[in-house]
């Protein structure tokens, strides 16, 4: 196994591993988030968290697919390490990105849902009454 | 809250636009349009203050929760769906003086506006 070769293992380990475990912390915390968004209703959260960590994994993973290819020669260790990481640290940039990315989604579905249940934002000036209506 | 009673000034084509335009946007909450001091507000409110009604903008509560002038507009923005966040914006401590101010200046020119608004437009054709 030369020097490219085994960078692209490792490079393969390393991105599918960070990959996996950004996306379990994603899913485990995240969950939170979504039960309040939708008022208690788990099923419906744990259902969109899902779908959320699929499209997570799929951008991920296809960035990483993509990146593998180094396009250069590699022949000594130092510079299988150094490309190595390059690589690698592209990737933890592409996935601290859609890490906030994600994090942004929640936060404005959570904040979209306060928006829709805010009580009046003023006081009323006075109360009248009103037919069938009992003031109790 | 299912419905808000706006009492409108009929007279007023500024106020006429607004009211085509609150009725066509969706809503959180119903908003039913009678032309204050009318004879149907007065039986809907018998115990209410009409002669105010007839300056400044009043929305009035299934609950019977009377808002005057600019919260009353600011409870119109609140009803509807796309424009909640701007009314709890407005309403924030920082905005809610700034926002009272020039809805009142709005408010108390209504028929000069208007006025303006006509002559706007024909220069425009």
């Amino acid at each position: 196994m030369n020097v490219v070769v085994a960078s692209y293992v490792l490079y393969l380990a390393i991105s599918i591993a960070l990959t996996v475990w950004v996306a379990r912390t994603l899913h485990k915390n995240g969950r939170v988030f979504l039960v309040d968004v939708f008022h208690g209703n788990e099923p419906l959260a744990d259902s969109v968290n899902h779908l959320l960590v699929v499209g997570f994994y799929l951008i991920n993973l296809g960035y990483v697919s993509l990146a593998l290819k180094l396009g250069y020669a590699v022949n000594t260790a130092q510079e299988g390490i150094e490309a190595l990481s390059a690589k690698v640290g592209m990737v933890l940039v592409v996935l601290g990105a859609m890490h906030f990315f994600n994090l942004f989604i929640f936060s404005r579905m959570r904040r979209r849902a306060s928006v829709t249940e805010a009580p009046p934002p003023v006081m009323p000036d006075a109360y009248t009454p009103v037919r069938g209506y009992n003031h109790a | 809250m299912r419905e808000l009673t706006v009492l409108y000034d009929s007279q007023c084509g500024l106020c006429r636009r607004a009211q085509a335009w609150l009725i066509s946007k969706p809503k959180y909450v119903e908003l039913a349009f009678v032309p204050a001091s009318s004879d149907e507000a007065r039986s809907r409110y018998p115990q209410l203050n009409h002669d105010l009604t007839v300056n400044d903008l009043t929305v009035i509560s299934d609950e019977g929760a009377v808002y005057r002038g600019p919260k009353a507009w600011l409870m119109c923005l609140w009803a509807l769906r796309d424009y909640r966040d701007w009314a709890l914006r407005l309403s924030s401590p920082e905005l809610l003086p700034t926002a009272k101010r020039v809805i009142s200046t709005i408010s108390q020119n209504r028929y000069q506006l208007e006025g303006l608004g006509s002559v706007v437009l024909k220069g425009a054709r």
